[in-house]
């Protein structure tokens, strides 16, 4: 199920996870949360814009520990857990913030 | 838990129990299918094949000829229907064709017509069927429900077990171009970089330097986490979910105290960082070899005496039963530890000679359940005494936890039932058949929370942990009631100041 | 002459087919340890594995009350019933054949009540019925038919035993001669040929089959000993350190 954004098709997997890491854009994060019907705050983005930036040096989505020490370093200690995940990213921040972030899937045995 | 679901949610029966046979009943859920990149990378074809069915059924003669199980499998059914109710999967969907005899007959029933004499001469009269493209179709459905847990083959009174049956059928199906995305993708990324998430080396490092930052900053301690410390003395490796994911990862931490306490020499590879081997599911044991070997190499390069797995079920089992038959004996080990241990075995001989400071009364705000995993309960052993297998996880639960609480003897022990999401099954598109898997064990859980009022239940392998994380809130349970047997055991070491 | 030709062929088959079966699991490799644990560690513990699957059906007994006594009765009844048997084809009849002859009727009932309840189970349960082929009916009836028609003729149709042992003695001493007219036992000869010419060809190849499972045959010892993979091709270290 490709993305359409202003006219552009951007391809995805059969979940909904850009093809390509380097085609993201904000307007494409807004359009996916648009279908989901999830309102973005700037905590969302703090997340996804984190996300982009490890995987741009790793290659990998950051492990569950690192991105929480993140959440608390810029969002305050107190939101740095999984819970307060779950509650920016209902489906999973591994799934669903890394999909919003243009990133692919992590998958393995999570 | 806010996600969408577009199923219903079984409710916990007061006992397991037959749902009654409902055809079709999951006859929709398929996992994605491998495409081109996924396919070749494990040395498949990219699509289905010209001339399909001849190949299948070559291939067919060709595993009865080289797995003496698959041969007497295929002949030795007599359809006495005692495995039709053991199934998680059947118990949660009620789809006849997740009795395990009616899975195994979707095979049975082809190597009958093309290579028995009466499936040739009167097919109807035996059930055998032409392999036509609906077959075809039913075993990439429902070879891929089959979670290779090997419950059924426990009350097989000849002990045919369904496993190998759902591996052989995978590899026809991955020999004739249509394998399954979920699991061919990670081999292809364990082959490339050494694990199933596809954690590069840096990232590794980084991970774990965050994860030494942690510990100390909790215990005051230093723990190390070292990666590929030439001359250490034990290779650890575990499923990469430890390094990734939750409650996984408190587990990893948990190993790292115990090592540290005990003062032995470790280190992680990044050549070897993953213990799982999905290789095992898929049936092939090229790329099962393939993947092993990298175990052995990584050993080898770090010149280790010893090698510990981590918390993962099949990875137990690989290592335990098959590992140096895939690599070559593994002759360069310490003589006093000759073949792989497992991590609870580590642990358990560390508590019974005092080498580990524990105080159970750590874990008082806990009251834990122990969920036997399916690969480590009836694919492998421990301790070297019959059952140690089952034993030693609850001696060490019982040494660092003041209450701990059986679930049902019959869904325990050999009798344990699957998670639901074992076997390459651990993908989200089957998600409504790994709820509905997980039923008899929810069933089973809510047993003992009535009874004992349970916190948690506590597991020892990756998939496991990951599936209930995920099933749990489906069922009225919190995500976060399923740990790690490690974590347990890290919360109660006991640090001496002077260690500080 | 013909039903003696006919159990000939018929035994000629039975015993090249399994044979050829037996054969065939015996040469296929296992190449893995593949033990169903807990697993038994040393060859007596395999012996004793294997003797509770078969003599007790240990695993048809956790599985399944009912079939397990339907089963267990069928199959201990048919034991006795068949050792019965060679009072046809000793003579002087061996001492302990004699000595279970008489409760060979009693075995016979055991096999009707235990292929009755089979049976029902299999018309009546419903995740049964659904697994069931033409096949797994008729194979519980011909049983039915061969027990119900020997106890007839124990009963009721009384054939010329004499003539019955000419014949049957005749086949072990290569000297035929002509079975008693009597339909009962032409029918009970018949279904036994049949028995003979299809059973290495159908599911009753779980006689066999179950001492050549690697399940349960294997032992828990790939720790301490090498199990190597015929038809692989690295099993011997590739690397030294």
């Amino acid at each position: 199920m490709p993305i359409e954004v202003d006219g552009t098709i951007y391809d995805t997997d059969e979940e909904g996870y850009l093809l390509d890491f380097n085609v993201w854009s904000r307007e494409i994060t807004l359009k996916m949360a648009e279908s989901d019907s999830c309102e973005l705050t700037d905590s969302h983005w703090e997340v996804i814009h984190f996300l982009r930036e490890y995987y741009e040096e790793y290659q990998i989505a950051p492990a569950i520990r690192i991105l929480t020490k993140a959440v608390g370093r810029k969002l305050g200690k107190e939101k740095g857990n999984s819970k307060y995940l779950y509650q920016l990213y209902p489906e999973g921040p591994a799934k669903q913030a890394c999909r919003y972030a243009g990133l692919p899937k992590p998958t393995g045995c999570v | 838990m806010t996600e969408k679901i577009d199923f219903d949610v079984p409710e916990i029966p007061a006992r397991i129990e037959d749902p009654g046979v409902q055809p079709h009943a999951s006859s929709h859920l398929k996992p994605y299918r491998a495409q081109h990149q996924h396919q070749e990378a494990l040395g498949f074809p990219g699509e289905l094949v010209d001339g399909w069915q001849e190949k299948a059924i070559d291939k067919l003669g060709e595993l009865t000829g080289k797995y003496r199980s698959l041969q007497v499998f295929m002949d030795s059914c007599m359809k006495c229907g005692a495995c039709t109710d053991k199934c998680h999967y059947y118990l949660g969907t009620g789809d006849p064709n997740n009795m395990p005899v009616a899975r195994q007959d979707l095979l049975r029933n082809v190597y009958r017509r093309y290579y028995t004499l009466p499936g040739k001469l009167f097919p109807k009269l035996v059930g055998a069927v032409d392999l036509t493209e609906d077959v075809l179709d039913q075993w990439y459905t429902y070879f891929h429900q089959c979670s290779q847990c090997r419950r059924c083959s426990v009350f097989c009174p000849v002990g045919i077990d369904t496993s190998e049956v759902s591996m052989a059928a995978r590899e026809i199906l991955d020999t004739v171009g249509t394998g399954q995305k979920y699991v061919n993708e990670v081999i292809g990324k364990v082959h490339r970089l050494g694990n199933n998430l596809g954690l590069p080396e840096p990232a590794l490092a980084d991970t774990l330097e965050g994860l030494e930052e942690d510990i100390e900053e909790e215990i005051g301690v230093p723990v190390r986490l070292p990666l590929d410390q030439a001359g250490a003395d034990i290779l650890l490796v575990t499923p990469s979910a430890d390094f990734f994911a939750e409650p996984h990862v408190d587990g990893l931490i948990g190993y790292a105290k115990v090592f540290h306490q005990a003062g032995l020499s470790w280190t992680l590879s990044s050549h070897a960082s993953e213990a799982a081997n999905f290789g095992l599911f898929i049936g092939s044991y090229d790329n099962m070899q393939q993947v092993a070997k990298r175990i052995r190499q990584a050993a080898l390069d770090l010149g280790v005496k010893r090698i510990v797995f981590g918390e993962c079920g099949h990875a137990w089992r690989v290592a335990y039963n098959f590992l140096s038959t895939l690599t070559g004996p593994l002759e360069f080990l310490d003589t006093a530890f000759p073949s792989p241990q497992h991590v609870v075995e580590v642990t358990h001989n560390l508590l019974q000679s005092g080498r580990l400071q524990v105080d159970p009364s750590a874990n008082d705000d806990k009251r834990v359940t122990y969920h036997d995993s399916c690969n480590v309960a009836r694919g492998s052993g421990m301790g070297d005494i019959p059952g140690g297998q089952m034993l030693l996880p609850r001696q060490v639960i019982n040494a660092v936890c003041n209450n701990f609480f059986e679930m049902p003897a019959n869904t325990t022990g050999d009798a344990t039932f699957c998670c639901g999401g074992g076997g390459g099954l651990l993908t989200d598109e089957l998600i409504e058949l790994r709820v509905k898997g997980a039923l008899p064990r929810m069933q089973a859980l809510q047993t003992v929370d009535k009874a004992h009022d349970i916190t948690h239940m506590v597991a020892i392998c990756a998939i496991c942990k990951s599936q209930f994380a995920k099933v749990l809130p489906y069922y009225g349970f919190q995500m976060d009631q399923i740990l790690s047997l490690h974590q347990l055991v890290g919360d109660a070491l006991v640090w001496k100041v002077n260690e500080v | 002459m013909f039903a003696g030709w006919l159990l000939y062929l018929a035994f000629a088959i039975f015993i090249l087919g399994l044979l050829a079966r037996i054969l065939r699991y015996a040469r296929t490799p296992a190449p893995l340890k593949i033990p169903l644990m807990p697993a038994p560690r040393t060859t007596g513990g395999v012996v004793l594995r294997l003797l509770q699957e078969v003599l007790l059906f240990r695993s048809l007994f956790r599985a399944s009350r009912w079939t397990w006594v339907f089963g267990w009765l069928f199959h201990a009844g048919l034991l006795i019933v068949a050792l019965s048997h060679l009072q046809y084809f000793t003579d002087p009849i061996w001492g302990w054949v004699a000595m279970i002859v008489p409760f060979s009727h009693m075995a016979a009932y055991a096999m009707v009540v235990g292929l009755t309840g089979l049976l029902c189970r299999r018309i009546m349960v419903v995740r049964i019925r659904y697994i069931s082929a033409p096949s797994d009916y008729l194979m519980l009836v011909l049983f039915l038919v061969l027990a119900g028609s020997g106890l007839l003729m124990h009963h009721v149709f009384y054939p010329d035993i004499l003539g019955l042992r000419h014949f049957t003695l005749g086949l072990v001493s290569g000297n035929l001669s002509a079975l008693p007219a009597q339909w009962l036992l032409w029918v009970h000869i018949g279904l036994f040929a049949l028995l003979l010419l299809i059973f290495p060809f159908s599911k009753l190849l779980h006689a066999p089959g179950v001492f050549f499972n690697p399940v349960f045959t294997q032992r828990d010892n790939a720790r301490g000993k090498h199990h190597v993979n015929p038809w692989s091709e690295n099993t011997e270290p590739d690397d030294k350190r």
